[in-house]
């Protein structure tokens, strides 16, 4: 009987266990195969590019390099599409023209200066570092183009066995919990086993709660402890609930447009206050207006933008989301020119923190001032698919930080003399001694200072 | 010796009523209303019993909880452009010109988000820099929702081309059939607007343009010109003067009077050499409150006490038998003109042709011209001629104007003829900002843009040139003279261009000039009037003989001319004298109103009620004019203030007060008849709201004094108290532990009680930084005013301690007589905040912590923690809480007054500051956003705060700057040497409440 009890335990453990330990290892694995395909690709195109050999995969190097800000193989961008230059201008034409385009021009050739007016006289940059075979190569990859990649080699579902490492205390804890039950089942055991060898009625596990929990009621003083631990669980509870009532920690509601922190602060590593530009400068931190987007999603519409299989993760088309942008400014990506006289949209994101009216918050005071990360209150947002608000935004939470944050002493404003007597720094030392000068020694726990 | 005059508030603080006792002894007049609907039988006896109630009450409570779990979704739409120069939550400013038809100012715009909210004084050395009353409130007339959203053809609604056409149509119609095309304006002095004039001139031969100013100058302006060669009035320069002499002139709150507060203000800094200041007046104005010397006379005596200064002068003028004491008075003031030396002005108010003469002659003889009285530097902003708008009328009712087109002014309220004369107009055309009442009488009328949706240029001195730039988008389909000129003479420029245009002309730099709000520019050749020629005009006035009967002096208050009448802040802010709010009326000597039978009573519930009298001057009747009994009114005459009365101004002017202007008279004063009426009128007064009854709370000295004395022990001596350690000040004998105001700032105000002109600019100033809510009439009534910032006025008594020990007159004898009216009162006024006491008695007393002091001597009040016990208001000595009645940004009653209860005025709130709901308390922060803005902006630059980096709205808005705000840890602040001045003082000392805030004695050049 024990047996099977353990053996079921062992079951009901193992059944639990499985899909998370799945989960924990498939992405490690997955980016090693990516990491891996990736490293042989770009050593195979290094190698290539180091041979000096005309071969489209160098000019597909080259071409991401130098060209693609400006160029596509299938459209219009700053210049023109060049997947068939090739067929409309000879070779000799094209190395001239790549080389020194400006040079080329001067020399008085008619197509040269055609397609510079064309493409409304914007100058294209002179290469002389490229070797003829570097051109030639890129001409390669324009004729070629993107070979759509191998699929990658579909990750093995049934991985290795876990290595150990990660034993996560709850589980501890559930199975020290189990060989409890189990010793309680077996003391059971033993016991009607006794009462047999007595001669007295075996009683079940349901008989012995019975007459505990009427010996319990019978009992005042337990009663009345239950009551009082119940009556405080009670209020505690109610207590939790209040003070939980308008905290909207993570808050994560969905928006208008599929944006994703993750890709643009984490894997591209933009820096937050370029977008959020005013949170140095103002108290609202400030939700990018849609030019600022088009900053970078003049270039970049997602249909470069490719999985770690190497697919194009939108089959080579435009972005859905990237669309939004445009359909907001009123973009042509067709013609890259914006619209004469759209009606612009402007874009309504949901506001994930609210402060409440009565409560002053300034951003620049934190950033400019205090110094203090984007992260300390916004959470890790560069891990973020969607943002949440991360932290509680109480009054008890701004006043903890206020009360262990120390301010920036060597700021001109604290560290500065206007008169020639000691400057504000000075009059915190005096006054504070070896103490730790937080925000709130310097007023940041006065009422006003927030609420006014 | 320290003056021992007793002030006192009212007539009724005077009589010492029961009333005003309990007021005296009670913050609030009125108890909370809750015996009014305990005494309601109905609700006594309704069916929901008690514990009915309190079941509601608790699900209610619940279910609001519950439903407070779910948080809205809001949304956040950010610019789909950002514009380059803005960043949300960061304030650009823009300097402009503010002009309303009436008033010019040099001024510079607050805006947040490219939403205007604030105006402030424009830059320092320009004419007229600063802000009245009238300019601070101007930003909520921009979003009052009553302005004309669109064109209007025959009382429907049209469009732009269409109502052009239809002037150009009757302008072209009129050139065929040989009737005039006239264009009726306010004072125009911008050079692009009299270019495009000049164009249309150019295009159409039966063109006239006509000048009206509301409250005329013409007069004044027709002898000026004769002597100057231009329509304009001499730049007065007080800094270049010793001595000012006014009658009635109220040149503190004239069109100059940014100006002239400025210069006045500077020249009245105790000391040698202090600009004295004489008035002669029938009113007791705001200037005549700040007189060294108040002399009463009737306005029919002026020509004839002027005549006799020009001939006590060496001038030569008819003359006529005076009062014996005005002669007395007169003579004594003749010899300090004689002694002056040149360094004196004559300011004679109203527009009558004669005095205007006298004025010119005495001036000239004075030695004024060309020290005090710049005639080589005029003042191009009053340019109405009257004569031209008699015309005007004339050829309006007999049908030779064929077009007409009204733009920026309101003929039809400012002058009573022309209702009957506009509708026999072949076509009339208003470019208006409202439906007003001349727009409602015309065929068409179009909306004008407010002054900061314009663009605009001016020129309102020589020398001097300033441009006004739109600083937010067109609100409705507007379009400004400059344009619909433009295209009636073919000119196809944008405002812009014009404006531009205008600039380059001038040699200027247009980004620049742009930047700046103006430029100096070259003053044309003025050559400036001959003093003999000014002096000779005396003999061809004709001077009149003093009229027994009873006379009417008009006079301006905040309201003005009444352009601005639709804006419920003007209204809110106490009229400086009178102390009454939302009303004009009769002011009323107290000898002519017991002989007339007029009354003031005082109910008692604190409110006061006046009778109402009939005015007549010649055929012209104001019927139901309420009679105020105002001391310092010169018996025999009575006072009304213009700018109310309006008909078609929008829901808070309409039918409040009556239109003065409708008595046709444009010189400022006449003979009049007053008779009783029946009923009495009820008055909205703050003046027995808050009392603080012998003590001292105005220090006053006079001059001779404080030159004695500069270390002030005689006049300025800290109260003592007896202890057990001998004597003691309230400093010494503290109680309480002090704050530790020595490492961070600690920020301290002055206001200087010299220097302190009482107009209410800062009143206003604070009801706009701060989203003070306006309450109106009714609950100013209820003496449940909101003002952050009060401006108490105390009339004075000759009755003193020292009087009363010469005369061997008893206590209480004394006391009565003390509080007995002199004939003349002289007037201080005090501006009033919270103290931000260091030792605050509020503080101690709020049950829940809701008021609390700062480490930067500042009292802080978090309105989200105060649950309204107002225990606070109780304990406080200077009486300088508010508390919310009602939630006035909700409550229907408060629809028609509130700006923020309405989509336009909401814009005009700070955003920085919250909006206090019902049920608690609120008092002045010291402009807490302005300090922790300026520590922000300090700490991002690296730098310390620099003294006078910023300042609270109600000191920035002091044209005459009384009021000095910064951090005494500053060793070289303007502050901190106020506060170790001799004649610093703190408001009621002696309770040792140890304020922030500290006055500066006044000193009467007596």
């Amino acid at each position: 009987m024990p047996d099977l009890v353990l053996l079921y335990f062992c079951e009901a453990l193992k059944s639990h266990r499985l899909p998370h330990s799945m989960r924990m290892r498939f992405s490690p694995i997955a980016s090693l195969i990516r990491r891996s395909f990736l490293t042989i690709l770009s050593i195979s195109l290094l190698s290539i590019s180091a041979s000096g050999e005309v071969s489209a995969e160098a000019g597909k190097k080259l071409f991401k390099a130098n060209c693609a800000s400006c160029h596509k193989l299938d459209k219009k961008l700053v210049g023109p599409a060049l997947g068939d230059v090739t067929q409309r201008r000879s070779e000799e034409w094209l190395l001239k023209w790549i080389r020194n385009n400006a040079e080329f021009r001067a020399s008085g050739d008619k197509d040269a200066i055609a397609i510079f007016e064309e493409y409304g006289g914007s100058v294209m940059q002179a290469f002389p570092a490229l070797t003829d075979d570097d051109i030639k190569s890129i001409l390669a990859y324009t004729i070629e183009g993107d070979k759509k990649a191998a699929p990658a080699p579909a990750a093995d579902a049934v991985a290795a066995p876990a290595e150990g490492g990660d034993t996560s205390s709850p589980w501890l804890v559930y199975l020290l919990g189990g060989f409890l039950l189990i010793n309680l089942y077996l003391l059971l055991r033993v016991r009607n086993t006794l009462k047999q060898l007595n001669g007295e009625d075996p009683t079940n596990l349901v008989e012995d709660l019975g007459v505990f929990s009427r010996i319990l009621v019978a009992n005042k003083r337990f009663m009345t402890f239950l009551t009082v631990v119940l009556a405080l669980g009670f209020l505690y509870a109610l207590y939790s609930f209040l003070m939980g009532v308008a905290v909207e920690q993570n808050y994560q509601p969905a928006q208008p447009i599929a944006f994703s922190h993750k890709i643009h602060a984490g894997e591209n590593g933009v820096d937050c206050n370029y977008c959020h530009s005013s949170a140095r400068h103002s108290k609202h931190s400030g939700i990018p207006s849609a030019n600022v987007c088009m900053n970078c999603h003049m270039y970049i519409d997602g249909s470069e933008i490719v999985d770690a299989a190497g697919n194009a993760k939108y089959g080579g088309e435009r972005s859905p989301e990237i669309a939004k942008i445009y359909a907001a400014i009123g973009w042509d990506p067709e013609a890259r020119t914006y619209i004469e006289g759209y009606e612009q949209k402007p874009i309504q994101w949901i506001r994930i923190h609210n402060l409440p009216d009565l409560a002053y918050f300034n951003h620049a005071q934190h950033v400019s001032a205090g110094q203090i990360e984007c992260q300390t209150c916004h959470g890790p947002v560069q891990e973020m698919e969607e943002v949440y608000q991360f932290s509680e935004l109480t009054m008890g939470w701004c006043i903890n930080c206020h009360r262990e944050t120390e301010i920036k002493g060597d700021n001109g404003y604290y560290a500065g003399s206007i008169d020639g007597s000691a400057s504000i720094s000075d009059r915190l030392v005096e006054r504070f001694h070896d103490e730790k000068i937080t925000a709130a020694n310097i007023g940041g726990l006065e009422c006003g200072k927030c609420h006014y | 010796m320290a003056s021992n005059k007793v002030y006192w508030k009212s007539f009724d603080q005077l009589a010492n009523t029961e009333v005003s006792q309990r007021l005296a002894e009670n913050e609030f007049a009125q108890d909370i209303p809750a015996d009014v609907f305990l005494a309601d039988e109905r609700s006594m006896e309704a069916q929901t019993s008690r514990r009915d109630f309190l079941k509601f009450l608790g699900f209610s409570t619940a279910a609001a909880t519950l439903a407070a779990c779910e948080q809205p979704i809001i949304e956040s739409v950010p610019y789909v452009v950002k514009p380059d120069s803005l960043t949300p939550g960061v304030p650009s400013f823009y300097a402009t010109a503010y002009t309303d038809g009436q008033d010019y100012a040099s001024v510079l715009v607050k805006t947040r988000e490219g939403r205007p909210i604030k105006i402030e004084p424009g830059d320092a050395g320009r004419f007229n820099r600063g802000t009245n009353a009238r300019a601070q409130a101007s930003v909520l007339s921009l979003y009052d929702s009553a302005r004309l959203r669109g064109p209007v053809l025959n009382g429907k609604e049209s469009d732009w081309s269409t109502v052009e056409a239809s002037l150009k149509k009757a302008a072209d119609a009129a050139l065929a059939q040989g009737t005039q095309f006239v264009l009726l304006t306010s004072s125009v002095f911008s050079p692009a607007l009299q270019s495009a004039i000049e164009r249309l001139r150019q295009a159409y031969a039966n063109f006239q343009h006509v000048e009206l100013d509301a409250v005329s100058q013409s007069n004044n302006l027709d002898v000026w010109e004769s002597l100057i060669g231009v329509r304009a009035l001499p730049y007065v320069d007080l800094t270049a003067a010793n001595l000012v002499v006014s009658f009635g002139s109220d040149f503190l709150g004239g069109g100059m009077a940014q100006q002239l507060s400025s210069d006045y203000a500077t020249r009245r800094k105790p000391g040698s050499g202090m600009l004295r200041h004489v008035e002669l007046e029938s009113n007791l104005s705001l200037t005549g409150s700040n007189a060294d010397k108040r002399v009463k006379i009737k306005p029919s005596e002026v020509s004839g006490a002027l005549s006799y200064l020009v001939n006590e002068l060496g001038g030569s003028a008819s003359k006529v038998a005076l009062r014996d004491d005005l002669t007395k008075a007169l003579k004594s003031l003749a010899g300090e003109l004689k002694a002056s030396n040149g360094k004196a002005v004559v300011l004679v108010g109203g527009d009558d042709a004669n005095q205007a003469k006298l004025s010119a002659a005495l001036n000239a003889l004075v030695g004024a011209f060309g020290t005090t009285l710049r005639t080589d530097k005029p003042v191009y902003i009053r340019r109405g001629n009257d004569a031209r708008v008699a015309n005007l009328i004339g050829d309006l009712k007999a049908k030779r104007v064929g077009a007409l087109l009204v733009a920026g002014t309101n003929p039809v309220y400012f002058r009573p003829d022309f209702a009957e004369a506009i509708k026999s107009a072949t076509f009339s055309w208003a470019l208006t900002d409202r439906m007003d009442e001349t727009a409602q009488l015309c065929k068409a009328a179009a909306p004008e843009p407010h002054y900061l949706e314009a663009w605009g240029d001016f020129r309102p001195v020589a020398g001097e040139y300033t441009v006004a730039q739109p600083t937010i988008k067109n609100l409705f389909n507007s379009k400004s003279l400059l344009e619909v000129l433009g295209s009636l003479s073919g000119d196809s420029r944008s405002a812009k261009d014009q404006v531009a245009a205008s600039a380059a002309s001038m040699g200027l730099n247009w980004n620049q000039t742009l930047h700046d709000g103006g430029a100096a520019v070259a003053s044309g050749s003025v050559a400036g009037a001959s003093a003999g020629a000014a002096a000779s005009l005396a003999s061809s006035a004709k001077v009149a003989k003093p009229s027994q009967g009873m006379e009417l002096a008009f006079y301006e208050n905040a309201v003005g001319a009444g352009y601005q009448a639709n804006n419920p802040w003007l209204h809110e802010l106490p009229d400086p004298v009178t102390r009454l709010t939302w009303d004009n009326y009769l002011t009323m000597a107290a000898s002519d109103a017991l002989a007339l039978g007029f009354e003031n009573e005082t109910n008692s519930d604190g409110s006061l009620d006046g009778s109402y009298a009939t005015v007549k001057v010649g055929k012209r009747v104001l019927e139901n004019v309420p009679v105020f009994i105002q001391p310092g009114q010169a018996a025999g005459t009575v006072g009304l203030a213009y700018g109310y009365g309006r008909t078609a101004a929008g829901k808070v002017a309409d039918a409040m007060g009556v239109n003065a202007y409708a008595l046709g008279v444009t010189t400022g004063s006449a003979s009049v008849e007053i008779s009783k009426a029946e009923d009495m009128h009820e008055f909205a007064t703050v003046q027995l709201g808050n009392t603080m009854m012998g003590r001292r709370i105005v220090n006053e000295v006079s001059l001779a004094d404080f030159i004695a004395d500069p270390s002030g022990s005689s006049w300025n001596e800290k109260p003592t108290f007896h202890t057990i350690d001998g004597m003691m000040t309230s400093d010494e004998a503290n109680l309480w532990a002090d704050h530790d105001h020595e490492t961070m700032h600690m920020w301290n105000m002055s206001i200087d009680l010299n220097s302190c002109t009482g107009c209410g600019a800062c009143v206003v100033a604070c009801h706009i930084e701060n989203n003070v809510p306006v309450v109106g009439k009714q609950e100013i009534r209820n003496l449940r005013d909101m003002h952050w910032l009060r401006i108490d006025r105390y009339y004075s008594s000759d009755m003193s301690k020292e009087r009363a020990e010469d005369e061997n007159i008893g206590g209480i004898e004394m006391y009565a007589k003390m509080e007995e009216p002199s004939e003349s009162p002289s007037v201080v006024f005090q501006p009033v905040m919270c103290q931000h006491c260091n030792h605050a008695p509020c503080e101690t007393v709020c049950p829940v912590g809701a008021t609390v002091h700062s480490r930067e001597g500042l009292n802080h009040m978090a309105y989200n923690r105060c649950i309204g016990t107002r225990y606070c208001a109780n304990n406080c000595p200077y009486k300088v809480r508010r508390f919310n009645w009602f939630n006035y940004m909700a409550n229907e009653q408060f629809a028609d007054v509130n700006p923020a209860q309405d989509d336009y005025g909401r814009m005009v709130l700070n955003p920085d500051v919250t909006v206090r709901s019902r049920g608690v308390m609120e008092k002045c922060t010291m402009c807490i956003q302005r300090v922790q803005y300026a520590k922000l902006e300090a700490k991002k630059v690296g730098q310390p705060v620099a003294d006078g980096a910023f300042t609270t709205a109600c000191a920035e808005a002091c044209d005459s700057g009384a009021i000095t705000f910064g951090d005494v840890n500053n060793t070289k602040s303007a502050v901190r040497a106020a506060k170790a001045d001799a004649r610093a003082y703190h408001l009621l000392e002696e309770v040792g409440t140890q304020p922030s805030v500290f006055y500066m004695t006044k000193v009467r050049n007596a």
